[in-house]
């Protein structure tokens, strides 16, 4: 299990403060809980590959709109975008018989437009992110489903992907692990890399902690904001195609549940809800955990709806002990000070 | 020529002054259905909007009414019933999709002495009950039945039907349905219940099917109850490494899911052609409005019509018209 | 005193020209006859529903504080009556205190939280928001075996909660929600409790220090919140005669949306009863009145999102306005 990595090597006590511990030890019990339910099915690889493919989706978004998390903003319009870029990639590409790059391209820079709006409304007055997405997921929402009856006559349009393309975005490798687990993936490196390891990812860190002395000390807080805003409406519009790729179809409805699904796998990641504190590898592991639940519930044989309440139950214990490793480390803080 | 002239001056007097009698006549027509972008009611709209053409020639007219969502499906409907007598509907078209929630809305819509056709839900069982005119649609319960009994026929006799919207009344019949079917064959049914925020999310649907087969191995035949859901179910056999070995029916379709008919990943759809729906409820009340004609042959079925790999290309057709 | 006056008249104002707007454009673009649509019972009856609850969540974020886990309360407050009076048939009184109980419960949970935690409220009403979806979902499922139940109840209790008024299409409800905005407008606008409220959300610390009770009012607040969620499920389910099981995500846009068009600033420490009052009849009527125009209803949605951010944007200018001589506008 690769995201261990990442805490090894570090003394207990401070592994203990870390913010992913929590949500390390969350997906540790979860995961034993339905192994010891699902029995081997579960464990094996068609089990793995079961809560993967549900991580790689929501995943996929959760990692932008962690990071705007942690810089302090919420974007609500991932929901609307995931079907207006599966809408546009499939008429594009199935009902105008464009190329598959043309679509693809087409569903990205919906999804880049919509964040550059969200973006620019969010720096350019003082209405919060929150309020700015809700009326902007309305708006995309709507016009998604004016647009594609307009075109299509329709509501849904059908879009065979060439093999290529398919294998790319859509192909589930040996029948059954879906090639976004790899895009998943790749997008945690790039995430983590920019971050924590290049100089932005401070700018983010400062930004969701104060953005007044953010802006004084030299950080371009405006084009920052736009930028993660544009993540996240990328993410969502990467996530839109590469369900069109994989169920050769886009909708207008749906995409609704990645909203606070997504919000959930960060908060169980233990990214800091206040901004300015969290990690992609919380992340990651809050939407293992998440996914975990989602699938392991199905191989328990319990009632689905069982699966709602062990999430909130697990987004309010990451809540509790986000609080007291905070503490703790605080308390740590001004001890060494 | 001049007696054709003359002809074409009493037909075209005759039609100006059939159009002036329908104008006075005119039917301002209500029809309460589905989410506008609900893929299979946008092809009611579409059926109810097409005969509504004859309407607007006539001088009236006809106005789709949905809710924003299903969140709240019997009580929203029962709003929109009533609104639609509020707006000063001549005619009303309405589902009877939660009966103790819409029966009241129905019987003041009879009460104000508006005619009524039942249609897609409820059967005429309702439509007697409610005193409508008549019942339009396909019986949700024959369609699952259709399902499991085609299922059940083909050798399948182990079936899940999977519900992605408990709680609501049609789709709960779908299964029912379903069961029953594969039953009166000698199979045994069961029901994959998935929690509500699955809805509409082909990825959660896909993986709970695949996640429901490996858990049980035994089962050879699978039911969803609407297109996506199938395009979602299928895709969920195919990541169990099942296609061939477990047979999917569903209700409803798109081209993809006829895509997936031609291939063989899919064995049948069940359909209970929305359009006609639309479209002869909305027809009946405007003949019936204008003219006063009736249909006597009551409980007008629209499905189930069962579409495979038999008469596939067909239907290819009628849906590049977006009527199917 | 004068510029709080003023402070508070502002809100109001901007979500009437809101109202306004949305009239013009639909009256001017959808060829709307407002005989017909004043005659309509459908966005009254609308704007009552989201309306009661509109009215606590305004309060709330004028805290600064949120609830969204009201979303689950509306159902779970339909289900709790259903099953408790219509699935064990105990008299109607049993169902409708245990809908009422179980939002205190949640409320209680949710404001206990709040206060002992640092944690937004936005996260922690998800949460419970989840669990009380798996709650009503499954409990229902457990004991009933459905997740559609009937419900009769006796004639008092329709006429109360669940019946027709005006002999028309009207609901009782609608006079439910004039008297909660009135109470709650005398409470916000006319007791120290109001003013305690605009001072958590101005400032919770000198609120604090100030001697205000600020736990204890954060919790009842969510109290309220919730309360008024399964109020709302538990009339429609005694008008409807039923009650089913579902997400309710959308209601909680619905409500917000109402409240931010209402001219009450996310962040807390401003807005008015009058205001949410106005922004709920707004955003009524600018989701059912479209069923009134000539104007396709695929775009109901494009024109809400416009509107929100339109009246948001509007809210915003009117509010910095009223605090131009202030040295920062507070974000």
């Amino acid at each position: 299990m690769e995201p261990k990595t990442g805490a090894k090597g570090i003394s207990l006590g401070s592994l203990a403060r870390r913010p992913e511990t929590g949500s390390l030890i969350g997906f540790v019990v979860v995961y034993i809980f339905f192994a010891a339910l699902g029995g081997k099915v579960f464990m094996s690889a068609p089990g793995w590959s079961s809560w993967l493919n549900i991580a790689a989706e929501v995943g996929i978004i959760a990692l932008p709109v962690g990071l705007l998390m942690i810089s302090g903003e919420f974007d609500m319009s991932v929901g609307s975008v995931i079907p207006a870029s599966s809408m546009m990639a499939a008429i594009l590409s199935g009902h105008y018989e464009l190329p598959a790059i043309v679509g693809i391209l087409g569903g990205l820079s919906v999804g880049l437009l919509v964040g550059f709006v969200n973006g620019l409304i969010v720096t350019r007055t003082t209405i919060p992110s929150l309020i700015v997405t809700i009326g902007v997921m309305f708006a995309v929402m709507g016009m998604t489903l004016g647009l594609a009856v307009m075109i299509k006559g329709s509501t849904s349009v059908s879009y065979v992907p060439d093999p290529l393309t398919k294998s790319i975005l859509g192909q589930f490798i040996n029948g059954m692990f879906n090639v976004s687990i790899f895009w998943w993936l790749g997008f945690v490196a790039v995430f983590f890399y920019f971050l924590h390891i290049s100089p932005i990812g401070n700018w983010v860190f400062a930004l969701g902690g104060d953005r007044e002395s953010a802006r004084n000390a030299g950080i371009p807080t405006d084009k920052l904001t736009i930028g993660l805003f544009m993540m996240s409406g990328f993410n969502a519009a990467f996530v839109g195609i590469a369900q069109v790729m994989t169920y050769q179809s886009a909708q207008v409805a749906g995409g609704q549940s990645f909203i606070f699904n997504s919000i959930m796998c960060v908060v169980i990641g233990g990214v800091l809800l206040t901004g300015g504190a969290g990690s992609v590898v919380g992340i990651l592991l809050g939407t293992m955990t998440f996914a975990v639940v989602n699938q392991g519930i199905y191989f328990a044989a319990l009632d689905p709806n069982i699966g709602s309440i062990i999430i909130g139950a697990l987004l309010l214990a990451a809540v509790l002990s986000n609080d007291s490793f905070r503490a703790l480390a605080m308390n740590y803080a001004t001890k060494k000070k | 020529m001049t007696k054709f002239s003359r002809f074409a001056a009493t037909a075209t007097t005759a039609i100006v002054a059939a159009c002036a009698a329908g104008a006075v006549m005119a039917a301002d027509i209500f029809v309460v259905g589905g989410k506008p972008d609900d893929p299979f009611w946008s092809r009611v709209k579409l059926g109810a909007e097409e005969a509504g053409k004859v309407a607007e020639a006539q001088g009236g007219s006809v106005t789709w009414l949905g809710p924003q969502n299903y969140d709240n499906l019997g009580p929203d409907a029962a709003e929109l019933i009533r609104q639609a007598i509020d707006q000063g509907a001549d005619a009303i078209v309405g589902p009877d999709w939660v009966p103790e929630a819409m029966d009241p809305a129905f019987e003041a819509v009879v009460a104000a002495g508006i005619p009524l056709v039942i249609y897609n839900a409820g059967g005429l069982e309702a439509a007697d009950r409610l005193g409508a005119l008549n019942y339009v649609g396909a019986v949700d319960y024959k369609s699952g039945f259709a399902g499991g009994e085609y299922l059940g026929n083909a050798g399948h006799k182990n079936g899940a039907c999977v519900n992605t919207l408990p709680g609501a009344a049609n789709i709960e019949a779908f299964c029912s349905g379903f069961n029953d079917g594969i039953a009166s064959v000698g199979g045994t049914g069961s029901v994959l219940q998935l929690p509500a925020t699955a809805f509409g999310d082909a990825t959660a649907v896909a993986q709970a099917v695949r996640a429901h087969l490996l858990q049980n191995p035994d089962i050879d035949a699978m039911f969803a109850i609407g297109d996506a859901d199938t395009n979602a179910t299928v895709s969920g056999i195919a990541q169990a490494g099942k296609t061939g070995s477990v047979h999917v029916c569903g209700m409803n379709f798109n081209d993809s899911i006829l895509a997936n008919i031609q291939a063989g990943t899919q064995d049948c759809a069940i359909d209970q052609q929305g359009y006609q729906q639309g479209f002869f409820a909305v027809s009946i009340l405007n003949n019936f409005v204008n003219y006063g004609v009736t249909i006597p042959t009551r409980e007008i079925l629209t499905g189930p019509g069962v579409i495979d790999a038999a008469n596939v290309e067909l239907v290819m057709e009628g849906v590049k018209a977006g009527a199917r | 005193m004068d510029l709080i006056a003023n402070l508070l008249r502002r809100p109001a104002a901007a979500s009437i020209l809101s109202l306004i707007g949305v009239l013009v454009f639909y009256v001017v673009f959808g060829g709307v006859e407002l005989g017909k649509l004043a005659n309509a019972a459908s966005w009254l009856n609308y704007a009552a529903r989201i309306g009661i609850v509109a009215l606590p969540v305004g309060l709330l974020m004028i805290s600064g504080e949120i609830d969204i886990s009201i979303g689950a309360m509306i159902p779970a407050g339909a289900m709790t009556t259903a099953i408790i009076s219509g699935y064990y048939d105990l008299p109607i009184i049993f169902g409708i205190i245990g809908a009422l109980t179980i939002g205190v419960l949640v409320g209680l949970f949710n404001g206990i939280l709040a206060v002992r935690t640092t944690v937004p409220t936005l996260i922690i009403t998800l949460g419970t928001l989840v669990a009380m979806q798996g709650v009503v979902l499954a409990g229902s499922k457990l004991l009933t075996g459905a997740a559609s139940v009937p419900l009769t109840s006796p004639a008092w209790a329709k006429t109360l909660f669940g019946d027709f008024i005006f002999g028309g299409s009207h609901q009782v409800i609608i006079i439910w929600w004039v008297i909660l905005a009135v109470i709650f407008w005398f409470v916000m606008h006319m007791s120290k409790f109001g003013n305690w409220i605009f001072a958590i959300g101005g400032d919770k610390v000198s609120a604090r220090n100030a001697g205000i009770p600020v736990d204890r009012i954060t919790i009842l607040l969510f109290v309220l919140t919730s309360t008024a969620a399964s109020f709302v499920g538990m009339c429609h389910a005694i008008l409807f005669n039923s009650a089913q099981v579902s997400g309710g995500m959308n209601d909680i846009f619905n409500i917000i949306v109402s409240v931010v068009v209402g001219g009450v600033l996310l962040t807390g420490g401003f807005g008015s009863i009058a205001g949410v009052f106005i922004g709920t009849l707004t955003f009524a009527i600018v989701n059912k009145g479209i069923d009134f125009t000539a104007i396709d209803r695929n775009w109901a949605n494009l024109i809400i999102g416009v509107m929100l951010l339109i009246a948001v944007a509007m809210n915003e200018s009117f509010r910095k306005m009223a605090l131009s001589y202030s040295p920062k506008p507070k974000k």
